[in-house]
């Protein structure tokens, strides 16, 4: 045989044992008693031991410490039972301490006789299927866990959403304020059970109607304007207003709200208590300023009336004496007090703003001008009064002699303010407050006159300040002021539709500014009478109604209408002066009292006196304004007032400029 | 004559064995709960985290059978469960058997124990347990104990002879690997055997001399043989070896 052909048995064998050693798995086989007793190549390399070291040991001396008790629990009482077993994943422990992943399959083998010849073994390497299935149930896994936390957020999701909608339930339930979901029409959509509660209306009472069907009818103008607002801009503050109950009372509310996504969102507060609260302490105030307020009254009056009375006393006395001229004495002490009792009263219906003004078109600079010269001597020598007069001064409707009395009362706290001297500075000038300046000032837009009066006294601090035109407050000594002073004068400017501001500042001084409406017309120019020493007489017979139920008053008023040469009709009521009024009896002029017994009262009398007569002069007296019956002040052409008191000369001369006076068209 | 497994497998370890002394016995083979055809339903993970557990099932069984001075033959770990029964039913069982047993597979060095196992390889075989389904790929591991409804087919998968959720296997691998029940093997009453194989990586010689020692009036015999299943690697030595010891 040559070489280059073997023969065909000895290329088999080494064939065999090529495949033997180097196959790609590793072969090797075992004694019955699992000691080793052949390694191929393969397997050796695999472990890191040459083939020769791994023979006489056991196959599960290569395996990790798991392996061993699994092998030794497991697989080798199943190779023992059945015979074999397959694919079993096992680490095999190289000898560099790596593992290897690998599957083995064992197989017994027998003789004929069934006794055991050796056991072969085959070890594949796993690492790369060891892997595919680690990848694999990884990725397994995490499919797994990502169902689970789906399942887990749709459960939870679905909790949440319930919890949160039960908690928002329960806020919606459990409010104390009136709560409502709205159309932007006021249509009532959802209401909370505080209604039913606070209000009585059930839920079906509702829901459906507008809330106007149950707000307070002095209130729904105003409230349907602020429900409209809403839609425009959030309702942050509160506005409040009186809604009905089912028992017909009504109960106030003040409430906040927005505007979103077509519907209104509001919730109201139920404040009447507060408001009761409120009223009761205003009551209580003013009840205590009233009682202040007689308590002085009291006093002042019994000291005029003891000098007045007092005074007619010994004036009877005198009289009896024969010693009459020591009568004028007395007579001017008591005119005096009356003048001063009447100055009270006065004073008194300017605070109660009750007083009745005479507005007229006045120049504030020329009545300035006026008052100068009286001003100074009122707060004396050592403290100079400026007058710093706006050029084009407006004209201003309003009381002249209130605005006088008012001036010369800032003049005297100034000076009161001044101790140790200082100057005054009156001053006049225009102002307009358009939208932002009538904001930053906190006035009322417009245009006014400011009468300013401005000192370099003491100041005063913000919380004195923030209190001056309360009624009583005085910071001066006991019995030097009243504490009615700047409460008159706001009393006064607002009744003419100004106001008043104070700034003042500790050590710098004080000022106050009384803002007038801006009149558009000229100043009427008072043209002063020259009074007569002797008193206007008439001789034409002219008629005067007198219609007054105080006696004295009436008896008072006939004597000078006598005295005056006129012919005085006396009735004590309204009916019976209506009736005079009714008859074809001359009368050139009624001087009726406005309050008036009778059914009417005096301007009603005149007007229905006025149906018989359109051109009937009238001449009103009054204690004091009843000023709605004689309309604010605006006086009917032909007519006029005059207040009690009064002195016999001006209504002597009031009575005569009427009568001689064209009759109105 | 009651045998029990041992940690692997179920009843078919006795297969080799247990018929030897049919003639003479009634003998008793079944599964441990969680192992071989037991109801796996019936294993609750706290009742079997300690091996009175399964003693506690010894006792049970033994009792609904009417077993009364008899002889219990327990592998491996049941050699200890066998102890536990014993102990607290002593009218069951006057022989213990108790092939290849170990109280405790851990060494304990402060008393000079020999466990077999350090603790850093317990430890080992514990983190691998966690981690792996062991033996059978992993892959197929769900597979072969997935299909609760198909039964036949898990068991094709394994084998017939070696039934073992992969899972419970887990558990009772560590309430084995895990027991000490050293103190235990005081006032043992019954009469006991203690069968040690030569080469047993699971309990080595000092461990089945150990167990003697403890056990006062025991009789040990070496088997010349290697592993832990002297019950199936060497039968017929195994059953002369009870044999020897029923009739001394």
């Amino acid at each position: 045989m040559d070489e280059a052909t073997p023969t065909s048995g000895v290329q088999e064998a080494d064939d065999l044992a090529d495949l033997f050693e180097n196959a790609p798995c590793g072969y090797a086989s075992a004694l019955p008693s699992g000691r080793l007793s052949k390694v191929n190549r393969t397997l050796a390399t695999w472990t890191g031991y040459p083939a020769g070291h791994l023979v006489g040991r056991r196959f599960l001396d290569l395996l990790t410490i798991a392996g061993k008790i699994y092998y030794e629990t497991h697989f080798a009482p199943l190779l023992r039972m059945q015979g074999f077993f397959n694919e079993v994943a096992l680490d095999l422990v190289r000898a560099d301490g790596q593992t290897l992943p690998v599957l083995v399959n064992a197989v017994v083998r027998r003789d004929e006789a069934g006794e055991i010849r050796f056991i072969r073994i085959t070890v594949f390497n796993a690492s790369d299927r060891r892997r595919y299935e680690r990848d694999l149930l990884a990725a397994r896994r995490a499919a797994d866990e990502a169902t689970a936390a789906l399942r887990e957020l749709n459960l939870t999701l679905e909790t949440r959403v319930a919890e949160r909608t039960a908690q928002r339930d329960r806020a919606w339930r459990l409010s104390q304020e009136l709560l409502i979901v709205a159309l932007p029409d006021g249509t009532l959509e959802s209401v909370n059970p505080t209604w039913a509660e606070l209000l009585g209306w059930r839920d079906d009472e509702l829901i459906g109607r507008s809330f106007a069907a149950y707000t307070h009818p002095d209130d729904l103008a105003a409230t349907l304007a602020a429900f409209a607002a809403i839609l425009e801009r959030p309702l942050t503050v509160p506005y409040e207003y009186r809604f009905r109950h089912k028992d017909g009372s009504y109960r106030s509310f003040a409430w906040t709200a927005a505007f979103e996504d077509g519907r209104v969102y509001a919730s109201g507060r139920d404040t009447t208590l507060e408001r009761e609260q409120a009223d009761a302490l205003r009551q209580s105030q003013k009840m205590e300023a009233v009682g202040q307020l007689t308590g002085g009254l009291a006093h002042d009056f019994n000291n005029l009336l003891a000098g007045i009375a007092g005074s007619l006393e010994m004036m009877q006395t005198r009289m009896r004496q024969g010693r009459v001229e020591d009568v004028a004495r007395y007579m001017a002490a008591a005119q005096g007090a009356a003048r001063r009792a009447a100055a009270l009263t006065h004073r008194l219906l300017a605070f109660s703003r009750r007083q009745t003004l005479d507005p007229r078109p006045t120049d504030v600079n020329r009545l300035v001008a006026g008052m100068h010269e009286l001003i100074q001597r009122t707060v004396g020598p050592g403290i100079p009064v400026e007058v710093a007069a706006g050029a084009r001064l407006w004209t201003a409707l309003v009381d002249a002699s209130q605005l006088e009395n008012a001036l010369l009362n800032l003049c005297i706290n100034a000076r009161d303010a001044m101790p140790d001297g200082g100057r005054i500075t009156v001053e006049t000038a225009n102002a307009r407050f358009d939208a932002r300046a009538a904001r930053q000032h906190d006035m009322p837009e417009g245009q006014y006159l400011a009468l300013c009066v401005a000192d370099t006294g003491t100041g005063m601090p913000p919380e004195v300040v923030a209190r001056v035109f309360e009624p009583f407050f005085t910071t001066k000594p006991m019995g030097a002021g009243t504490g009615l002073g700047l409460s008159m004068i706001y009393g006064f400017a607002k009744q003419s539709g100004g106001e008043v501001r104070v700034r003042s500042e500790v050590g710098a001084g004080t000022r106050v500014s009384i803002f007038l409406p801006r009149h558009h017309g000229d100043a009427e120019v008072e043209d002063k009478v020259a009074a007569g020493p002797a008193r206007p007489r008439s001789g034409q017979g002219e008629t005067v109604l007198v219609v007054d139920d105080e006696p004295t008053v009436r008896m008072l008023l006939a004597d000078i209408l006598e005295d005056l040469g006129y012919t005085a009709i006396e009735a004590s009521d309204s009916a019976a002066g209506l009736k005079l009024l009714q008859s074809d009896v001359r009368i050139d002029l009624l001087v009726t009292d406005v309050g008036l017994p009778g059914g009417m009262n005096g301007r009603q009398m005149a007007d229905a006196g006025r149906a018989r007569r359109p051109d009937l002069k009238v001449l009103f007296i009054t204690g004091y304004a009843e000023n709605a019956a004689l309309g604010e002040g605006h006086m009917a052409p032909g007519m006029a007032v005059v207040t009690k008191p009064f002195s016999v000369d001006a209504m002597a001369e009031r009575v005569r400029a009427m009568i001689e006076a064209p009759r109105p068209a | 004559m009651v045998f029990a497994h041992g940690f692997g497998c179920d009843q078919n370890m006795w297969r080799f064995v247990a018929p030897a002394f049919e003639d003479r016995y009634r003998t008793v083979l079944f599964d441990h709960v969680g192992a071989g055809g037991s109801d796996l339903s019936a294993y609750d993970p706290a009742r079997y985290a300690t091996l009175d557990g399964y003693a506690d099932d010894v006792v049970a069984l033994a009792r609904a059978l009417g077993v009364r001075r008899g002889v219990f033959v327990g592998h491996s770990v049941s050699a200890m469960v066998g102890i536990l029964a014993a102990k607290a039913a002593p009218e069951l069982f006057d022989t213990l058997v108790l092939v290849c047993p170990s109280p405790r597979y851990v060494d304990d060095a402060e008393d000079g124990y020999v466990g077999g196992f350090t603790a850093a390889q317990v430890e080992e075989l514990l983190n691998f347990l966690d981690s792996n389904h062991m033996g059978w790929s992993q892959a197929m591991a769900p597979t072969i104990m997935g299909n609760a409804d198909r039964p036949e087919l898990g068991a094709e998968l394994t084998n017939s002879f070696c039934r073992t959720d992969p899972d419970i296997a887990k558990r009772f691998a560590r309430t084995t690997f895990l027991s000490d029940n050293r103190a235990d093997l005081e006032n043992v009453a019954a009469r006991c055997l203690v069968i040690q194989c030569a080469e047993d990586v699971i309990a080595p010689r000092e461990v089945g001399e150990y167990v003697h020692r403890n056990l006062p009036g025991s009789a040990l015999v070496l088997l010349d043989a290697t592993g832990h299943c002297p019950n199936l690697s060497a039968p017929e030595a195994t059953v002369a070896a009870i044999e020897a010891f029923l009739r001394g």
